[in-house]
């Protein structure tokens, strides 16, 4: 017990020295690796890929969760309380992380502060129409935009960039390492997207339905229309009507790709695709939901070669 | 609309079959919740299954499954027999509690578990598929006749307890819940808990409300079933709703309706018998409610008071009387340039469902004009909704003291009137 409070002063007090990045961080590096925690498991990937052996990366939420019963363990909050930074998607993403902060109660982890990186800030939104407007459309759960840019891999350029500037703020000795290990991972990154989208590219304009709205940034990259999604609101089934329209108007337009996740109900997607005549295919939307997506590139290889077998046998 | 819901309905009406049946026990026993419980255990078993190394759909899982459910069905049939100082309710409550708890720490490790297990127990009655509808009628049927041949036995730990205690029906006892713990497993899985719930629970008590004999309850506990599966499954596809809780619902308002209708006629009954003046109880709520809506207009006019706004939509010159002679021509225009924006959005939203599904062509550029014009008209239509809503609260200011003071004066002295006058018979 009297350890673990050790730990905790131990690893708060270079934090209220170094608000500026002072030389108390530069103390940090002869501790061994910067500690960061991130709220998903593809931000803890990135970050892995910048940081590699100088930093201990651990992620509060588990790869497939419901964004609404995400539950953290008295553990993940001593090593919250003890990280360096903590890195998040943001947007509404995350409605849990409110509730652990505020048992953390750290001022390090708000925005301005170098030890908090809310990575959406890099991005170019979609299906960021003002709140407002949406209002009248129904119950919507993004209202400040869809939070899954992770799934268009062009998109970690940007936050790879700013993961990079967070960790090089806080241990400025590594700042090269950083840079370098950035470079390293863009190149892998950069080879790989011309060989997932040449991969792609016959069937770019292919019209698909999805069960959840987590994929408008992977369809955009890949050139994939989403014209429709199942469950427009998460838990809530659809309505038989809804149903009968949406399948119908499959089999009318000829749509013949159905993208579930490994969260959606089986019973719902089987339907769908019996009565739609088009071809489900279950997409991995984080790193680790399925053993062979284990980082990053890993995730994005399960998932187009998932999609391409699935379309070659749909047409 | 048939090709979704006719196999749906005839999974209702097998679910209808054993559980209003089952449910008759459950409600003369007490035991309310043991459907719920059993579940869960159930689920527990499917967890313990899957970190052993079996796929969750898998038969192993299934075994595993069974055992958990029968290992319940001993407990729950051993707290019976002994007298124990507390009610069986509260072990059932505990067994829910702690099994569910179990399976999460048993699942915590593997993030794929977790979200299949939970599916266990959220099925859906609209994707079920004919072959799923094939076995529980088969299942049901078996435990069906297997309950006719061991129904005295059982009707009679469940209808008359001390009778049965005398003769040590234990035995008994530990078949029904097994039997009931297979039904609500299987039940479960394609149903979900909440409809399995009311399958159970709400035509039983229907039946128990409307009569005392066990044939005529388990009549009019079938023929409900049978009505407001129908009912339920016709509503939610006229109204655009999902199936289960439509159904689910359904029940609910069928059971306030029996309640109100047997309210009246115990009413009418002690106004025959006893004449008008039974009626003050009634007259004292009525009084003492819209009073109490009067004052909640007074105390706070912005809040949301939909007697209110539904009493305008319906009536718009009850809003009309309480705005100012500029104030009218505004709201006036306000509402026919929302009328108009409204079904301009909803055709351009239609075009542009077109477009995207691609059975209209547009260019790039028209096809950014269309998204560009869409927003816009989202703010024009935003914004005349804002101006009824201003108009609104302006109208509320006044009514807090012309309409909501009344009432509450009103409401307050007919409570007060007829609360004394009773007092002074």
């Amino acid at each position: 017990m009297l350890g673990a409070l050790a730990l905790v002063l131990l690893a708060a007090a270079p934090a209220w020295g170094s608000q500026e990045g002072g030389p108390a961080s530069l103390s940090q590096q002869a501790r061994g690796p910067l500690s960061v925690v991130t709220t998903s498991t593809d931000l803890k990937a990135l970050v892995e890929e910048v940081g590699s052996d100088r930093v201990a990366v651990e992620s509060l939420a588990p790869a497939l969760h419901e964004p609404h019963a995400v539950e953290v363990k008295p553990g993940q909050l001593r090593r919250l309380k003890e990280a360096q930074l903590l890195v998040r998607i943001g947007l509404d993403h995350e409605p849990w992380l409110a509730r652990v902060l505020r048992s953390v109660n750290d001022p390090r982890f708000g925005p301005g502060s170098p030890h908090y990186l809310d990575t959406s800030k890099a991005i170019e939104l979609l299906q960021a129409e003002t709140p407002r407007v949406r209002a009248d459309r129904g119950v919507h759960v993004h209202g400040f935009g869809n939070p899954h840019y992770w799934l268009d891999p062009v998109n970690a350029r940007l936050v790879t960039g700013a993961i990079a500037d967070a960790l090089s703020r806080l241990a400025p000795g590594n700042r090269e390492v950083f840079a370098a290990n950035r470079a390293r991972f863009l190149e892998r990154l950069d080879a790989s997207v011309k060989r997932w989208t040449e991969a792609m590219a016959p069937y770019r304009g292919t019209r698909a339905v999805v069960v959840h709205e987590s994929w408008p940034y992977f369809a955009r990259r890949f050139g994939l229309i989403i014209v429709a999604a199942v469950e427009p609101t998460p838990g809530v089934p659809p309505s038989p009507a809804s149903l009968a329209a949406l399948t119908a108007k499959m089999r009318e337009t000829g749509v013949k790709l159905l993208i579930a996740e490994p969260s959606s109900s089986a019973a719902l997607v089987n339907q769908v695709a019996t009565r739609s005549g088009a071809r489900s295919v279950t997409l991995i939307p984080s790193v680790g939901g399925d053993p062979e997506a284990g980082d990053y590139l890993a995730l994005f290889d399960v998932n187009v070669k998932r999609l391409t077998r699935a379309l070659a046998e749909a047409r | 609309m048939l090709e979704f819901l006719w196999v749906p309905f005839l999974a209702c009406l097998v679910l209808t079959g054993i559980h209003v049946y089952l449910g008759l026990h459950v409600l003369a026993r007490g035991v309310i919740f043991v459907d719920l419980a059993l579940a869960q255990v159930a689920a527990l078993g499917i967890a313990v299954a899957f970190l052993a190394g079996h796929p969750i759909q898998s038969e192993a899982a299934y075994w595993y499954a069974l055992a958990f459910t029968l290992a319940g069905a001993g407990l729950f049939a051993l707290s019976r027999t002994r007298r124990a100082p507390v009610p069986q309710e509260a072990i059932i409550g505990i067994v829910y509690a702690v099994s569910a708890a179990a399976a999460v720490l048993v699942v915590d490790r593997s993030p794929q578990g977790s979200e299949h297990i939970k599916q266990l127990l959220v099925g859906s009655i609209l994707t079920v598929t004919p072959a799923e509808v094939w076995t529980l009628a088969l299942l049901y049927g078996a435990i069906g006749a297997l309950h006719w041949a061991i129904r005295k036995p059982v009707l009679e730990i469940s209808f008359n307890p001390d009778a049965a205690a005398r003769r040590a029906l234990g035995w008994w006892d530990f078949v029904f819940y097994a039997s009931f713990g297979l039904v609500v497993t299987s039940s479960v899985r394609i149903a979900g808990v909440l409809l399995v719930f009311s399958y159970l629970i709400v035509p039983a008590t229907v039946g128990a409300l409307l009569t005392r004999s066990i044939v005529g309850r388990l009549a009019v506990g079938w023929a409900l079933g049978l009505g407001v599966s129908l009912g339920g499954l016709v509503g939610s596809y006229a109204l655009d709703l999902p199936t289960g809780a439509t159904i689910v619902v359904t029940f609910g308002t069928f059971l306030a309706v029996v309640a109100l209708a047997l309210a009246a006629r115990a009413l009418v009954g002690s106004v025959r018998a006893r004449g008008v003046s039974s009626l003050r109880g009634l007259g004292v709520a009525v009084s003492a409610l819209v009073g109490l809506t009067g004052l909640l207009l007074a105390a706070f006019p912005r809040a949301d008071h939909h007697w209110l706004d539904w009493l305008e939509s319906s009536a718009p010159s009850i809003q009309r009387v309480f705005l100012t002679a500029g104030e009218r021509p505004v709201s006036r225009q306000s509402r026919e340039a929302l009328a108009r924006g409204a079904a301009e959005l909803e055709r351009l939203r239609a075009m542009q469902q077109e477009v995207q599904w691609g059975t209209r062509q547009m260019s790039q550029e028209q096809e950014e004009r269309l998204r560009q014009f869409l927003a816009s008209r989202g703010e024009i239509v935003a914004g005349d909704r804002m101006v009824l809503r201003t108009l609104r609260d302006k109208a509320r200011e006044r009514q807090r003291w012309w309409l909501g003071l009344p009432l509450a004066a009103a409401g307050g002295a007919g409570a007060f009137l007829l609360t004394r006058r009773r007092r002074a018979t």
